[in-house]
């Protein structure tokens, strides 16, 4: 049995898929995903194997979404939309397999015996996903995306992820590793990134560390070990 | 004082000469327009003769030559200017000096100023912007009078002996004054009434060429036809009162009007010499029935003798030819060659016009059909989609949706009309908005606020659709929370405004670089009620976003609930 999850805007799109994946008798089920940033959420406490992922959904695209998640994390993807506006046929070396709604059965049995093979293979899903253009952030019952360029600085504390702009401070369900992946952003410290456009000025401390004022007068911490690339960075 | 006479009888043969110059093709110079070198050449050539002509009719007189030689220098001089009243004056005079005789040198001289007078009032007056007045009997007159008395002073300061000179002029002086000068006023009167009389013709043909052109150019608007060409034809005759009209294409007779309609049969070929010229050569021919007879090519008893073909141009090129003729009965004939050209001109104007209106509907047609391709396949295949989940749990449901989804094609794939009502345009947009509510479920309501009494406005077809289709691509399909749509119709002040609002605010763009099915809304109402009505966009984002289409409100939709404005 593969563990598959499915994500779709359209209620009725999400059913109909459900009952053709249920009917092929070859998957688990974990559930379905009305939106891109529940998904994300699930495929990180489910972990599953196969994602039916539809690409035209608010607010984040089904790319944005792959864009989110952790390489090490990362499903194998079978895209799901009802035109092929995207020429999906380019995606196809990256992409498992793609289908076009409505779905059929048989069409669906391909996809099955493509999966299968895939995983049996043991071969990792590796999708060239595109860099982040923006950070989904809960904001009362909105979801309210920042772009990158607004970005000051990032932190980590326990009780997870914050963005900080000019606005204030946002909570994130992304992880600073995919921050510092996906965006130009920039580690300064464990739990620090930071963008270097907002930096007013790098204090150097004793003991080789050192500590930068942004121009909103926030003060983040650079670790040593971060130093050396902030400075390579910034060609100090 | 018998010496006046003899110069007045002199100034007779001058009147002669006038009048034939009139009647030359060299009369056409003198329009007052700047002249071209060539005309200059034939005018030069023309005044020389007819001063030399002067010195040959004068009297002999103690040795001298009394004579109407300066009139050519000096009309010269008016007419074309110092440049030419002096080549007049100098050939003239040389001509004079060649005869001999105790004056040959001063005459020579003064021939020679003469012509430099003219030139000077020439000047004079086409500096001071009234070069009309060159053509003034009054000012040849006083030009001459002036240019001969100073010729007369030179004879007197040259001439030697200096006796015989007072003697001379004393005889001479006042008779060629006055001789001249009354030749030269009566030489620019004649060329002046040469002149009008010119006018007052061109001017009546013109006035006849617009009054045929006004009542047939609507006809011809419709297309060049043989239905269209059998009534200008009509119109035409009537209105020129020619003999008769032709009216061919390239190659065929499409409609013929008058006499000799018994054998020149619509439908026939082209075949006169003058109008294959025409056709050929894109210029109007004549055949005036004096110098160039037309000869029916068909018929040797055909009563047509003069001719005038029209071509009708398009664009360079010639798709026909209009031709009037008139009978050898006929003495004063109602066409002319300029006729023809301000008729061919007129005429390929309105011609380039009409295709240009023809090709300005074909592209609103196929922007339409561009409207029309315009259905999102997303929308087509998600409703499938959709309809297809649906079946499974509520098969009557289905059905409907499938109705709603043929009915919306149907309209779509060839709407009935280009203008429709807005009931019909709402019924249509509400089997789209039926399948989309199943779609996205309780994510989208739609709410109408539409003032019943504008339920007939007619407005054009697929007004409202790009705009329900925006809101709910760019808008609810892209928000997370519930989406809502506002449909309104209402009147305000001088206005009817079609608006759709929605919650997402998702797509503030300027009109410019909205999609393809707005901006062809806008361009379409701008161009049906001009540009002051057409679509605005009101966006704030994340709040919502007001799409609103302006039209003027007219009498008789509305009455009720608009009657306050």
């Amino acid at each position: 049995m593969i563990r598959a999850l499915i994500i779709d805007d359209e209620q009725h799109a999400r059913e109909e898929l459900e009952h053709l994946v249920h009917e092929t008798g070859a998957f688990e089920l974990l559930g379905s995903c009305a939106n891109a940033i529940d998904a994300l959420r699930r495929i990180r406490i489910e972990k599953p194997e196969l994602l039916f992922l539809d690409i035209e959904m608010p607010v984040l695209n089904g790319f944005e979404l792959l864009a989110m998640i952790e390489d090490e994390l990362m499903p194998h993807v079978v895209f799901v939309t009802a035109y092929d506006e995207h020429a999906l046929k380019a995606f196809e070396e990256k992409t498992l397999d793609y289908l076009l709604k409505p779905v059929s059965a048989e069409r669906l049995m391909k996809t099955v015996n493509k999966v299968r093979e895939t995983i049996r293979s043991g071969k990792l899903p590796q999708y060239q996903v595109e860099s982040l253009r923006c950070i989904p952030c809960q904001f009362a019952n909105r979801v309210k995306l920042i772009h990158i360029i607004d970005v000051e600085h990032i932190f980590s504390d326990l009780t997870g992820i914050h963005v900080v702009t000019s606005e204030g401070q946002f909570f994130t369900e992304l992880t600073l590793k995919i921050l510092e992946e996906r965006t130009p952003l920039l580690r300064c410290q464990r739990q620090h990134l930071v963008n270097a456009d907002k930096i007013d000025e790098i204090r150097l401390l004793d003991n080789g560390l050192a500590e930068i004022k942004t121009y909103l007068g926030h003060l983040l911490p650079v670790s040593r070990r971060y130093l050396r690339q902030l400075k390579v960075h910034l060609v100090l | 004082m018998s010496l006046i006479f003899e110069l007045l009888q002199q100034t007779a043969v001058i009147i002669v000469v006038a009048y034939l110059f009139s009647k030359s093709p060299a009369m056409d110079y003198l329009s007052g327009a700047r002249l071209q070198p060539r005309q200059m050449l034939v005018l030069y050539v023309v005044f020389s003769l007819f001063s030399i002509l002067g010195t040959y009719t004068g009297l002999p007189i103690q040795g001298a030559i009394a004579n109407t030689r300066a009139i050519g220098a000096v009309l010269a001089g008016l007419i074309g200017g110092p440049i030419l009243g002096v080549a007049v004056g100098i050939t003239a005079g040389l001509h004079r000096f060649s005869l001999g005789g105790f004056t040959a040198f001063s005459c020579g001289i003064s021939t020679t100023v003469e012509g430099l007078i003219g030139g000077l009032v020439f000047f004079f007056l086409v500096q001071r912007k009234k070069p009309e007045q060159l053509f003034l009997p009054s000012v040849a007159f006083l030009t001459t009078l002036v240019a001969e008395i100073l010729q007369m002073s030179i004879i007197l300061l040259l001439a030697r002996p200096f006796g015989d000179a007072v003697a001379l002029v004393k005889v001479i002086a006042l008779p060629m004054i006055c001789a001249n000068s009354i030749g030269a006023a009566l030489f620019m009167s004649m060329v002046r009434d040469q002149r009008r009389m010119r006018d007052k013709v061109g001017a009546r043909f013109s006035a006849k060429a617009f009054t045929v052109a006004d009542r047939t150019l609507g006809i011809l608007s419709r297309g060049f036809s043989p239905e269209t060409a059998r009534e200008m034809a009509e119109v035409i005759r009537q209105e020129t009162g020619v003999g008769a009209v032709a009216i061919t294409d390239r190659e065929r007779i499409l409609a013929f009007s008058g006499i000799g309609s018994d054998h020149h049969c619509t439908g026939n070929p082209v075949v006169s010499r003058w109008s294959k010229q025409a056709l050929a050569e894109n210029k109007v021919v004549f055949a005036d029935g004096y110098t160039d007879h037309f000869q029916c090519p068909l018929s040797s008893g055909c009563p047509l003798r003069s001719a005038l073909v029209v071509p009708l141009r398009l664009d360079q090129e010639v798709i026909g030819t209009i031709s009037l003729y008139e009978p050898k009965t006929k003495l004063f004939l109602n066409i002319n060659r300029s006729f023809g050209e301000g008729l061919a001109t007129l005429y390929s104007h309105q011609l380039l016009r009409s295709r240009y209106e023809e090709q300005k509907s074909l592209l609103i047609q196929s922007e339409l059909k561009l409207l029309q391709a315009q259905v999102n396949p997303h929308f087509l295949f998600n409703s499938l989609n959709t309809i297809m989940a649906i079946v499974r749990k509520d098969a009557n449901r289905a059905r409907q949706l499938l109705m709603q989804l043929s009915n919306f094609f149907r309209t779509n794939l060839k709407p009935q009309s280009d203008i429709v009502t807005l009931e019909e345009e709402l019924n249509h947009i509400s089997a789209y908005l039926e399948i989309e509510k199943a779609r996205f479920g309780e994510r989208l309501t739609v709410n109408h606020e539409i003032d019943p009494a504008l339920l007939d406005l007619r407005i054009p077809v697929f007004t409202l659709q790009p705009l329900i289709e925006n809101a709910i691509k760019h808008g609810i399909a892209d928000l997370l929370e519930r989406g809502q749509i506002w449909i309104r119709v209402y009147c305000q002040e001088k206005l009817i405004v079609i608006e759709v609002e929605d919650n997402a605010g998702n797509y503030c763009e300027s009109l410019n670089s909205q999609g393809l099915g707005i901006r062809l809304v806008d361009r379409r109402i701008k161009n049906v009620y001009g540009s002051e009505y057409g679509l605005t966009i009101d966006c704030e984002p994340q709040q919502k976003t007001l799409v609103q289409v302006k039209l003027p409100l007219v009498k008789g939709v509305a009455n009720d609930s608009c009657a306050n404005y």
